[in-house]
């Protein structure tokens, strides 16, 4: 075939003629991508300490890649807790930006933005995409009088500062209830409190009266808790009673999403070749069903979206930031 | 709970039991590896586990790595663990005076009685218990610390004015970082390093460890310590001699342990300082002293059966360790929390049954290695020392993956060494560093919740007893100064 198709051409400038043909092909080809890019392990940098969602779901996710072969070489997740991020942030920038080694965050970067610690900003990275997401409920002891959101926004209103609330300051529980009493136009009274844990425990003791968690630990927890709002986008399957912020009219919603970054010089091909592996994993049945099952939502943002995302909302939380002492 | 023995008693699981125990043992024998860290680093292999074979590795590591901490403190004046810090100031002095085997046996008879005590209160009362903690605010957390920081006083050994000084310089270097209430960085000199200011870890190996390494390669050891052969230096009368003693210190473990955010270190320096004071003879504490061993080791044992209490009642991890025991239980889909007894009855029963066979492993496995480990001190001491010294670098490192701790960890090893060269004691600058952020971040919040009237502490009835331990605490000692002065002029 070759011969009617290339009538004159000596058979050796064929051969090289299709070679040459053969390797660019290659080196343009998606698939070859996958043979130069990674080369290495791909390192995956935590900013917390090993254990908790974002640490979770970014093993997870790399333990389905690696089980698929969706990127041909090995992930491994390196925990760099402290320094409100910067020291994942400053081991991320120690290696080549080439895309082998990544940031796996959420938005309490953006927090770390508007708060101005930790001396980055969203210019150094480009962002891979979000992988799914979960938000948070505004919950009251089960004894408390406040059956609803609006009972409560009431009293507050008549009481400024009548109720205390439960948050770490600076951290998305702080942020979220701002932007609702914000968009609500109320005050409620702070005590520190840095962790899920330590906010529960303020609660069920009766020294907080107000406080935000993960829709997972709000129903994990199960008994003595009443959940008056969900800052998600329509409401959750396990809670089918618990409106949402803006069903009750007020304009506030996060989703914290689990978000992969790499740094804002790594070559446009190598983010898209992770982008493409997180995608199948995070459409994957298995994982699918435990984001369900843990009350987060599994799906897919690609690198520019949510990199416009991220800006829309690291706008709104420096307006809050602001009003902080 | 029957059922949870039984279930334990699979062949299968006693194995990981007991590799979870005996792992922990040589981890927490290291100074700058921990049991937190080791859990940390397997976490990752219990993801494919059983629950059960999970949370029973987790919990033998946990208690393994709290008991071999006194090893090192004992032999090298290391604590092998934070919570083996007291276990230095008497243990380390036995060991001198050619009492280390002795000293170790002690510790390990302490180890479990403060374990098997907790553990029944783990076992029998957690529900109770659990409710009871909860009722503890910023204010009765404050006052707890508060308490903790003027035993402090009490604790120094030699000059009152040196330890406060070391006290108050300990609380300075916990200053930096981010100021939790407000959300700000201070201090930081607009560097990253400081950002999460100087971490635990790398301080305390810096401070106890690399300052001793340092200390022993400049000069020869004095004396060679004895390590006698032969038969256990245990008798069934240490039982009655130390009896009332372990009673009390593992009341004082298990109650500090069951407070949220409070770990073994702290537990164990509450119960040495009581014991001080109860005692007939304070001054003996700290030159090798029998009781200071058993106080500090009963105690941080104690705290670990405390911390499990509002671990599995309610879903609050009492300490970072327990935190990371919530996080791979919450991989297996189980949360720990009221609903645990009922949804999971074999998790929340396992957990307490694989806490008591950890104790008993533990037992099996340093009373049984004890003659070997103490031969530690008869390696030559410059190898052990670049081994020690090796690991106090990972240590520091991997906590955080950060090259910065180690740093960290050599200046503080300076700075240990500058405080014992002027006698300026390194236990007070050490619980100084690590209660003053407690003690702030808890009276802030205090004030935050009270609109900044101090007067609110006064509805607060057992902050209010806090407060007046606190002052007897600080008004005993020139009172009986006093008083055993007046007796002699009579």
């Amino acid at each position: 075939m070759s011969k009617i198709a290339m009538p004159g051409v000596s058979r050796r400038v064929f051969t090289i003629g299709a070679g040459v043909a053969l390797a660019g092909g290659v080196l343009s080809g998606g698939q070859a991508m996958a043979q130069t890019f990674p080369s290495r392990p791909i390192k995956i940098c935590v900013p917390f300490k090993p254990g908790g969602r974002t640490d979770l779901v970014a093993r997870m996710l790399a333990e389905k890649i690696k089980e698929n072969d969706w990127l041909p070489q090995p992930i491994a997740i390196v925990n760099a807790d402290g320094g409100a991020g910067a020291n994942a942030v400053n081991m991320m920038k120690r290696d080549p930006a080439d895309g082998h080694t990544i940031l796996h965050w959420q938005h309490q970067l953006l927090i770390a933005i508007a708060m101005e610690l930790g001396n980055f900003s969203l210019d150094q990275f480009k962002s891979i995409g979000y992988t799914g997401g979960g938000s948070p409920i505004w919950a009251v002891h089960e004894d408390s009088p406040y059956q609803t959101l609006d009972e409560l926004i009431a009293y507050l209103k008549d009481n400024p500062r009548g109720l205390v609330e439960a948050v770490g300051i600076g951290t998305i529980p702080h942020f979220v209830g701002a932007m609702l009493a914000q968009s609500a136009g109320f005050e409620t009274r702070y005590v520190t409190a840095n962790s899920g844990s330590d906010r529960l425990r303020l609660i069920l003791g009766g020294n907080a009266d107000i406080a935000l968690f993960a829709a997972s630990e709000y129903l994990s927890q199960g008994e003595n808790l009443r959940p008056l709002v969900y800052f998600g986008t329509e409401r959750l399957a396990q809670m089918p009673d618990v409106p949402t912020a803006t069903e009750l009219g007020y304009d506030v919603t996060w989703a914290n999403p689990n978000w992969w970054l790499a740094p804002a010089d790594t070559p446009d091909e190598h983010v898209a070749a992770i982008g493409a592996a997180l995608e199948k994993a995070i459409a994957d049945p298995e994982i699918v069903q435990y984001f369900e099952e843990n009350t987060l939502e599994a799906y897919w943002v690609n690198g520019e979206d949510s990199m416009a995302d991220a800006r829309q909302t690291l706008e709104q939380l420096k307006s809050i930031a602001a009003t902080i002492g | 709970m029957i059922d949870a023995f039984h279930v334990l008693f699979d062949w299968h699981l006693l194995m990981l039991l007991v590799l979870g125990t005996g792992l922990g043992i040589v981890i927490g024998a290291i100074p700058g590896l921990t049991a937190t860290m080791l859990i940390a680093l397997t976490l990752p292999l219990t993801f494919h586990m059983e629950p059960v074979a999970a949370i029973t590795l987790l919990i033998g590591e946990y208690v393994g790595g709290i008991s071999g901490g006194l090893i090192t403190a004992i032999l090298l004046r290391m604590p092998g663990t934070p919570a083996s810090i007291v276990t230095t100031f008497d243990g380390y002095p036995m060991a001198r005076s050619g009492r280390a085997e002795r000293a170790i046996a002690l510790g390990i008879m302490a180890s479990v009685a403060g374990g098997l005590v907790s553990w029944m209160f783990l076992a029998g009362m957690s529900p109770a218990l659990a409710r009871f903690a909860l009722q503890f605010g910023p204010w009765e957390y404050f006052t707890l610390v508060l308490m903790a920081l003027v035993m402090l006083a009490a604790l120094t050994q030699g000059s009152l004015v040196k330890g406060l000084l070391a006290a108050v310089l300990g609380m300075a270097f916990a200053l930096p970082g981010i100021d939790n209430s407000v959300g700000r960085a201070r201090l930081t000199f607009d560097t990253d390093f400081l950002l999460s200011g100087f971490g635990l870890l790398p301080v305390l190996i810096g401070a106890f460890a690399i300052s001793q390494i340092l200390r022993d390669a400049a000069a020869p050891p004095l004396k060679k310590i004895e390590v006698p052969k032969g038969r256990l230096p245990i008798h069934m009368r240490d039982l009655r001699t130390h009896g009332p003693n372990m009673l009390r210190s593992s009341l004082i473990g298990t109650w500090v342990g069951l407070l949220p955010g409070i770990g073994g270190n702290i537990a164990a320096l509450v119960s040495y300082t009581t014991s001080k004071q109860l005692s007939r003879d304070p001054a003996k504490f700290g030159t090798g002293h029998e009781p200071g061993i058993v106080a500090g080791e009963t105690a941080n044992n104690a705290a670990i059966g405390g911390a499990l209490i509002p671990l599995i009642t309610m879903g609050i991890p009492g300490s970072v360790t327990e935190a990371i025991l919530i996080g791979a239980l919450t991989i297996h889909q189980l949360q720990p929390g009221p609903l645990l007894f009922q949804n999971s009855p074999e998790i929340a029963y396992g957990i307490i049954a694989a806490y008591f066979l950890a104790n008993i492993v533990m037992l099996v496995l340093m009373w049984g290695a004890v003659r070997w480990i103490a031969q530690l001190v008869r390696i030559p001491k410059a190898g052990l020392l670049g081994v020690i010294l090796m690991f106090c670098v990972l240590g520091s490192y991997a906590a955080n993956s950060s090259f910065n701790d180690v740093w960290v960890m050599i200046g503080f090893g300076l700075v240990g060494l500058g405080l014992e060269a002027v006698r300026v004691p390194l236990g007070p600058f050490v619980i100084g560093f690590v209660l003053s952020p407690i003690a702030e971040e808890q009276l802030r919040a205090s004030l935050m919740l009270s609109d900044g009237d101090w007067l609110a502490l006064f509805d607060r009835p057992w902050a209010i007893l806090f407060l007046i331990l606190s002052l007897a605490t600080l008004a005993w000692p020139p009172m009986a100064a006093r008083l055993s002065a007046r007796r002699r002029q009579i």
